[in-house]
């Protein structure tokens, strides 16, 4: 008789991690806020008119890319609710439409900023601000806890300053702040993530568009659950931005929401969040579990990705 | 449990009798540590006769610990490495007896900051695990290191503390113990600053008079008549005053006769001290050992 | 390369054992991410994995500059409801570049810590064993304690321990027997590791240090990890019961107080025992060694034994007295 092979399993003490359906690529075509919609409808058609193009060659390259040429490309469109409330979405959502129709471009997917600060009750902002992992100082052997400024991220060691000293100790003389991965000169980056003040606190831009970068990544999982599923819709929009999903799906057609790659046309004017972004997405831990399901099924379709996120990122910035 | 040991003047024997507190505690079977929180004056190693330290110690101690350039502060194990034969290997029942000594040429510290703060919670609340009693000596007056260890305990409700506030018996040293305790920018002021509750507080602070002389003491026994009728009268008038302060004997946990021993050499006082070369009084001892059973009596903890 | 890991282990500072609600509560430092809890045949609980970033030196033997940059793996466990461990560990391997990549690439591959330069596995076995605290290499064991204080923090335990404990410290390095692939040639024969067989040397060192050198007979796997915190686990409870029995005054102290110091064992300690309980098959051979030599489980019972047969003489003695007999 051979010896009896026992198996025992706790369904507690396994750890089971959702997957995202998953596009190719997904293409912001705009991120709207007050003061562009304060300027007027020729401000958005504009914007649409200078996207359409880098749209299309997005969408091109990865046909080339894709064996059959069958790329699952979506489309997403962000609108700022977080910071400044304007309009109703019954009337804002149609007129975006038109106006990215007139330039023969569909929106798959309509999301709001706040959804990235908390949606249905999942903390988003709070589950990536738990992820990060700080960029160490040479001379970080773990003896003490990481460096950081509650509320702010930078990609090296700050200036050091006063602190406490011991009475008869000399003064320090200033110090420059120096970027980890240097190339003899740094280029220093101190983001600030939050602020607070009697109402609670309010995440900042660059933080809320690295969480955006990881939704539209499918990277994020709150107990292993996908936090966000855009949710179908259509016109009539509600009149109250509370009553709209957090994410839309506007295109009964579309290519799933999120991608192993995302593409964003922006203003030039948004050059520094996005240096802010990818300063953050550089220190966000993405669950390892999350990171195999998207690389396996990648590698599956023979569309291999690189291993670091930021370098899943693309852009493109346009002129004023 | 943190005990922390405080005086307003100089000169009261703080150290060298709390020293002999954890030195009796750890007798009596306790785990105990010290810690030397006298930033400006690193001397402990001296009373524990650890010469390697007794300036401070050169491997990293409490300054360095709260300046954040190390994970632990140096650790000594004064059963082992104490100089002194009769402290060499721990007696039979007796407990652990670790010093913490501060940093050779370390200075008081000009603030305290958050991250100092964070680092003395985290070394409490570690220290509370493994020992009974941690003994804080802090340094004479108003200090930064008494400011961080209220404002510490502040944050670590669940771990038990207690206050010494050590003075001679004088009437100068009488008025400073109360304006330290209960003055402007006092102990309570500073501490319901920092979160704590007014009473509660008040409740875990006691006073020990040191280098008493009790008047009816044998080595008096050669004063004149005149003399001793004016010990005992100014023995009154310090009583009547201690009492108008609140710093009386129902807020007293314990008195430390003169002993010429503790005057000139600092140190901790064995058994051996006192039965074989007698040159310290076995009231001394006495009164360590009672003082080292108090500080965890609750019953002598009661509320006044 | 190689893999190396520190372990911290200690009492969990709450008057009675804690349960699975509890434990998930504690270790809970992860938002949306769940605490794995396994109740047979003892309930364990452990957090999510986190990281921490490392850019130092490493220990080695012959003083060499290695380089490390990385992350750390760590994660604390609750064992019984009783026994809090803080573990850390990074798998060592060879830098691809002569300088530091931007960070996402080292996020890129959590756990891992790349060294620059020349490396010899040996040098960095040996110097990470026996490295003190007193340096600026890589300190795991902080980061583990950390993790270990964030959970003996929570405002959910009571810090009423039934007794006062010191938290032991065991580091730990494991290579493998298999060569590598990629292994390069040239290396001097006999001073690879690679080339020993599977086996396990334990080392007792002062100030509650244990060490442990693993050559394993397959890859490196990550069941080393829950040995090696199973391993650290009972020799803590195998250290603290020896301290309460030591402590207990049996011979001096009275009888009544013999029992009361040696009451906290019976009812904290002496159930936790259970060695291997939720390794791989391919560790159960390690036990079996450390079972013959140094004989854990043997000294172990035998100090049962005592501090039952202690319980039991002093009731017999305290009766005999209460009722005349």
């Amino acid at each position: 008789m051979t010896p009896a092979q026992a198996v025992f399993g706790e369904v507690e003490a396994e750890r089971r991690v959702a997957s995202a359906p998953l596009s190719h690529v997904s293409i912001e075509l705009g991120h709207l806020y007050m003061e562009d919609f304060q300027a007027g409808p020729d401000r958005l058609r504009e914007q649409f008119r200078q996207v359409a193009p880098w749209a299309e060659t997005m969408r091109r390259s990865w046909q080339a890319r894709v064996p059959g040429g069958r790329a699952r490309v979506s489309t997403c469109f962000l609108i700022d609710d977080y910071f400044s409330r304007f309009s109703t979405p019954a009337e804002l959502v149609p007129a975006v439409l038109e106006a990215a129709a007139e330039c023969d471009l569909t929106i798959d997917y309509l999301a709001r900023e706040s959804a990235c600060a908390e949606t249905d009750g999942v903390k988003l902002a709070r589950l990536v601000e738990d992820r990060l992992v700080t960029d160490p100082p040479a001379g970080t052997n773990g003896s003490r806890p990481p460096v950081t400024e509650t509320g702010w991220l930078c990609n090296g060691a700050r200036s050091p300053y006063g602190g406490a000293v011991q009475a008869m100790e000399s003064a320090r003389a200033w110090e420059p702040p120096a970027q980890n991965a240097k190339r003899r000169h740094s280029i220093f980056v101190d983001v600030e993530l939050w602020d607070s003040d009697s109402r609670g606190r309010t995440w900042s831009c660059p933080f809320l568009a690295a969480v955006w970068q990881l939704l539209r990544l499918g990277l994020i999982r709150n107990d292993g659950e996908l936090p966000v599923r855009p949710v179908p819709g259509g016109p009539p929009f509600p009149s109250d931005w509370e009553e709209l999903p957090a994410i839309v799906q506007l295109n009964p057609a579309a290519a799933p929401f999120s991608a192993y790659s995302t593409m964003s046309v922006l203003s030039s004017r948004f050059l520094p969040v996005e240096l802010a972004v990818r300063t953050i997405l550089s220190q966000v831990f993405v669950d390892a579990e999350v990171l195999r399901q998207v690389a396996g099924r990648s590698a599956g379709e023979g569309v291999p990705l690189p291993d670091e996120l930021v370098d899943r990122i693309s852009y493109v910035f346009l002129g004023a | 449990m943190l005990v922390f040991a405080i005086s307003d003047k100089g000169g009261t024997g703080r150290s060298v009798t709390s020293s002999n507190i954890v030195y009796r505690r750890a007798l009596q079977g306790s785990d105990v540590c010290y810690l030397d929180f006298d930033f400006g004056s690193p001397t402990a190693g001296a009373i524990f006769s650890v010469s390697s330290v007794a300036r401070g110690t050169a491997q990293g101690g409490m300054h360095r610990y709260f300046e954040g350039r190390l994970a632990d502060p140096h650790r000594i194990d004064v059963w082992v490495e104490s100089d002194r034969e009769g402290l060499r290997g721990k007696p039979p029942g007796a407990g652990q007896m670790v010093l913490f000594p501060g940093d050779e040429g370390g200075g008081e510290f000009s603030t305290v900051s958050e991250e100092m703060l964070r680092r003395c919670v985290r070394l409490f609340s570690r220290l509370e695990e493994e020992f009974d009693l941690c003994l804080v000596d802090l340094s004479a007056g108003r200090s930064f290191a008494a400011q961080m260890a209220l404002a510490a305990t502040a944050r670590l409700p669940g771990v038990p503390f207690r206050w010494l506030v050590f003075h001679r018996w004088t009437r100068q040293h009488i008025i400073a113990a109360h304006g330290l305790v209960r003055g402007r920018q006092g102990l309570l002021a500073a501490g319901v600053e920092h979160g704590h509750d007014e009473e509660n507080l008040a409740d875990h602070i006691r006073f020990v008079r040191t280098a008493v002389l009790e008047p009816d003491a044998a080595e008096l026994e050669g004063l004149r008549e005149t003399q001793k009728a004016w010990l005992h009268e100014c023995d009154r008038e310090l009583r009547e005053l201690a009492r108008k302060y609140g710093v009386g004997r129902t807020a007293m946990l314990g008195k430390i006769p003169l002993d010429p021993v503790l005057q000139w050499r600092e140190q901790l006082i064995s058994d051996e001290d006192v039965l074989s070369s007698q040159i310290a009084n076995a009231e001394t001892v006495a009164a360590f050992d009672d003082l080292a059973k108090k500080i965890v009596d609750d019953s002598a903890w009661e509320a006044l | 390369m190689l893999l190396m890991g520190e372990v911290r282990t200690g009492l969990l500072q709450n008057s009675g054992e804690i349960p699975e609600s509890l434990c998930q509560a504690v270790l809970g430092l992860l938002s949306g991410e769940r605490v794995r809890v396994s109740r047979r045949p003892i309930m364990y609980a452990v957090s999510p994995d986190q990281l921490t970033g490392v850019d130092c030196r490493l220990a080695s033997a012959s003083r060499a500059r290695v380089r490390g940059v990385g992350t750390v793996l760590s994660r604390a466990s609750v064992t019984g409801g009783r026994v809090l461990q803080g573990s850390s560990h990074i798998r060592v391997v060879r830098a691809g570049s002569d300088h530091r990549l931007s960070w996402s690439h080292y996020l890129a591959r959590p756990g891992v810590v790349e060294v620059f330069g020349k490396v010899r596995v040996p040098d960095l076995v040996e110097g990470f064993a026996e490295s003190g605290a007193w340096n600026d290499c890589l300190d795991l064991g902080s980061v583990s304690e950390r993790f270990m204080d964030a959970v003996q923090g929570s405002p959910l335990l009571d810090r009423k321990a039934p007794f006062k404990s010191a938290r032991t410290r065991l580091r730990w390095v494991a290579v493998s027997a298999e060569r590598e692939p990629g292994h390069e040639p040239g290396h001097e024969p006999g001073h690879e590791p690679g080339q020993e067989g599977p086996g396990i040397r334990f080392v007792l060192g002062r100030d509650r240090v244990r060490t442990l050198r693993l050559v394993l007979p397959g890859g490196l796997t990550p069941g080393v990890v829950d040995f090696c915190e199973d391993l650290a686990l009972h020799d803590w409870l195998l250290t603290t019961l020896q301290v309460i029995f030591e402590r207990a005054g049996v011979g001096t102290a009275t009888r009544a107080e013999v029992t009361a110091r040696l009451a906290p064992a019976v009812d904290h300690l002496l159930h936790l025992w259970m060695p291997a309980a939720r390794l791989d098959d391919e560790f159960t051979p390690f036990w079996e060694r450390l079972e013959r030599r140094p004989g854990f489980s043997r000294q172990w019972l035998s100090l049962v034994a005592r501090v039952r047969d202690q319980i039991a003489v002093n009731t017999l003695a305290l009766l005999r007295e209460a009722g005349g007999w």
